[in-house]
C-alpha cells in the first residue's frame, strides 16, 4: 500500500476553516451572554451576567458580538472573492446527495458509532458502510446545516446590526422574527456541531482528516477507506494526466 | 428594604395644563409627536351645561410595575427592573429596538424613538436626580399633582402620602395585571383604560422553541457522550476496514 498524499484541503480552505470555527465559537460565547431572560437563557445560569461585568456592561458585550460578527462576514466574502472555485466545488460536493447510498450510510454510521456492529449484524445487515465520495454523508449533513444555517444567520444578524441604525419603528416585526430566527438557527446549527467537533478533533478513526485540516494532504490509504468514491477518482485523474 | 421609587399623584389637583409633558419633553429631547408622560382626562367634560360628576384630570407614564410585562418580552434584559431602586430601566446601550416591549405594556408607556431608534419611555429623569433635582415633571408641576419619592421610605414625602393614603389609594387598572407603582389619592378619574399586554408572536416562538432547542442540543450531545463511551471501551471501530482492503 502506498502511502502517498492526496491533496484535500487549499490553503485558503483552511484558512477559512478555522477562522470560521474561531470566530464561531466567539461569537457563540460572546452570543450566549446576550440573551437574559430566564424563559430563553440556554444555560439558565449567571453566565451572562458574569460576561457583561467582565466586558464593562451588556453594551459592550453588544458591540463586540457585532464586530465579530462583521468580521466574520467580511472574512467570508472575502474568501469567496479569493477562492470562488474553491468555494463552488465545496458547495457542489456537500449538496450533491445519492438518497439510497448516504442514508443507508448515515443509519449504518450512527448504529457502529453508538453500539458497534453487533446490532447491524443482528439484523442481518452487513456492517460495512456504502462508499461515499469526497464528504460522507455525516459531514455533508453537517455542512448543508451550517452553509444553510450561516446565512440565515449572518442575515438576521445583520437585520439586527441595522435595527437601531437604519430601521424605523414599521420594521420592528422583522425585527423580531430576526432575533427568533438567529436564536433557533444557532441553537440547531450548534447540535450539529457538536458532533463535528466529536468526529473531527477526538474520534481517532477521523485523525488523519483532522491533520489535513492543518497540512492540506490525507495518506492515500485514508482517503481509500473513508472516501472512495473520490479516491478512485482522483487516481484515474492522475492516470489520465500521467498517460 | 430596597427602594420602590413611584409616584404618588392626586388627580384632583390637575389641571391639565400640559406643564409636565413639556417640561419631560424638554429636559429628555423627546422627538417630535413622541411623549414619556401623559394627562388623560375624561371626555365630554369641557361641554357647558350640567356634567355628571367631577371633573378629573390623571397625570400619568411609566408605572414601573412590581410585575413588568415589558421585561418578560425582552430577550437581552436591556429593560429590567433595578433591584435596588424599584425602577424600570432601559440601558439604551443594550437596546437595539427589536420593539417587543412595546405592545408589552398595557399601558402604552413605551415607544420606539423616533431618533434614537430604540424603546423609550419615562425614567424618572436620572440626570436631574443625580444633581440632587426631581423629575422635570413633578419639578414644573404648578399644582403639586404630582410627588416622587420612595415609598418604602416613610420620612419621605411619597412615601408619608402612601401610608397615609394607604386606605384610598388606587391604581389604573389594566387587563393584565402588572402591580404598577403609580398610585393615586381618590378618585383618578378614568380608571380602567389600561390594555392587554401583548407579546409579540416571534417572541413568543422563541419562548416556545427555547426547550426544543434546549432538547436537540442535549440528544445532540448524549449522542457524542455514547460515541465517546464505546470509543473508550471497545476502542475504534476497526469492522468496516478489514473488508476494504481486498
Ligand atoms: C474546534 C472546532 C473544530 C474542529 C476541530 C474542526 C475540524 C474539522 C476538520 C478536521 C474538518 C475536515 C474534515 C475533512 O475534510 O476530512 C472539518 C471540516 C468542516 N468544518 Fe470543522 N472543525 C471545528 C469547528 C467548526 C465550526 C465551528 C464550523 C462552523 C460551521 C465548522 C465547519 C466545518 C465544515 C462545514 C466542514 C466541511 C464539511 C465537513 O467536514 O463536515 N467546523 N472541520
Amino acid at each position: 500500500m502506498s502511502d502517498t498524499m492526496y491533496k484535500r484541503h487549499d490553503g485558503s480552505d483552511i484558512f477559512m476553516h478555522w477562522f470560521n470555527a474561531v470566530c464561531w465559537l466567539l461569537l457563540l460565547l460572546t452570543g450566549i451572554g446576550l440573551i437574559q431572560n430566564p424563559v430563553i437563557d440556554p444555560l439558565g445560569s449567571g453566565y451572562p451576567a458574569v460576561l457583561r461585568s467582565l466586558v464593562g456592561g451588556g453594551g459592550n458585550l453588544l458591540l463586540l458580538h457585532e464586530a465579530l460578527g462583521i468580521l466574520w462576514i467580511i472574512g467570508f466574502l472575502v474568501y469567496l472573492i479569493i477562492n470562488f472555485k474553491g468555494a463552488r466545488f465545496f458547495l457542489a460536493e456537500v449538496f450533491a446527495i445519492s438518497p439510497a447510498r448516504d442514508m443507508l450510510w448515515m443509519v449504518k454510521k450512527m448504529v457502529l458509532m453508538t453500539l458497534g456492529p453487533k446490532p447491524l449484524k443482528m439484523l442481518g445487515m452487513d456492517p460495512v458502510l456504502p462508499d461515499q465520495g469526497y464528504y460522507n454523508m455525516g459531514q455533508k449533513a453537517f455542512a448543508q446545516a451550517s452553509v444553510v444555517g450561516g446565512v440565515v444567520i449572518a442575515v438576521t444578524g445583520v437585520v439586527m446590526f441595522l435595527s437601531d441604525r437604519t430601521f424605523g419603528a414599521a420594521a420592528t416585526g422583522m425585527i423580531g422574527w430576526a432575533v427568533t430566527l438567529h436564536f433557533i438557527t444557532v441553537g440547531l446549527v450548534f447540535a450539529g456541531l457538536l458532533v463535528h467537533i466529536y468526529m473531527a478533533a477526538i474520534s481517532p478513526e477521523e485523525r488523519p482528516g483532522f491533520k489535513s485540516m492543518f497540512t492540506g494532504v490525507v495518506p492515500g490509504e485514508y482517503a481509500k477507506h473513508h472516501h472512495r468514491l473520490w479516491f478512485d477518482k482522483v487516481q484515474s485523474d492522475d492516470q489520465q494526466v500521467s498517460e | 428594604m430596597a427602594q420602590q421609587l413611584a409616584m404618588i399623584i392626586d388627580a384632583s389637583k390637575c389641571i391639565d395644563c400640559k406643564g409636565c409633558m413639556i417640561a419631560c419633553k424638554v429636559a429628555n429631547n423627546v422627538p417630535e409627536d413622541q411623549w414619556r408622560n401623559w394627562i388623560k382626562g375624561e371626555s365630554g367634560m369641557s361641554r357647558p351645561g350640567k356634567h355628571n360628576g367631577t371633573t378629573k384630570f390623571q397625570p400619568g407614564a411609566c408605572m414601573h410595575c412590581d410585575k413588568p410585562t415589558c421585561v418578560e418580552a425582552c430577550p437581552t434584559g436591556a429593560t429590567y427592573k433595578d433591584e435596588m431602586t424599584g425602577e424600570v430601566v432601559i440601558d439604551e446601550s443594550l437596546c437595539i429596538g427589536c420593539g417587543n416591549c412595546i405592545p408589552a405594556c398595557p399601558y402604552g408607556a413605551r415607544f420606539r424613538n423616533a431618533t434614537k431608534r430604540k424603546a423609550d419611555k419615562c425614567n424618572y429623569c436620572p440626570e436631574r436626580r443625580a444633581q440632587g433635582l426631581l423629575p422635570a415633571c413633578v419639578d414644573t408641576c404648578p399644582t403639586k399633582a404630582r410627588v416622587f419619592g420612595d415609598i418604602n421610605d416613610p420620612d419621605s414625602e411619597a412615601g408619608r402620602l402612601f401610608l397615609k393614603n394607604k386606605e384610598q389609594l388606587t391604581r389604573v387598572a389594566a387587563r393584565t395585571e402588572t402591580k404598577p407603582n403609580m398610585f393615586y389619592i381618590g378618585d383618578p378619574g378614568p380608571r380602567d383604560w389600561g390594555g392587554e399586554a401583548v407579546t409579540p408572536a416571534s417572541m413568543i416562538a422563541m419562548k416556545e422553541a427555547a426547550p426544543f432547542i434546549k432538547g436537540i442540543v442535549g440528544l445532540s450531545g448524549l449522542g457524542v457522550l455514547a460515541m465517546l463511551g464505546r470509543q473508550l471501551i471497545a476502542g475504534s471501530d476497526t469492522d468496516h476496514k478489514e473488508n476494504d482492503d481486498v
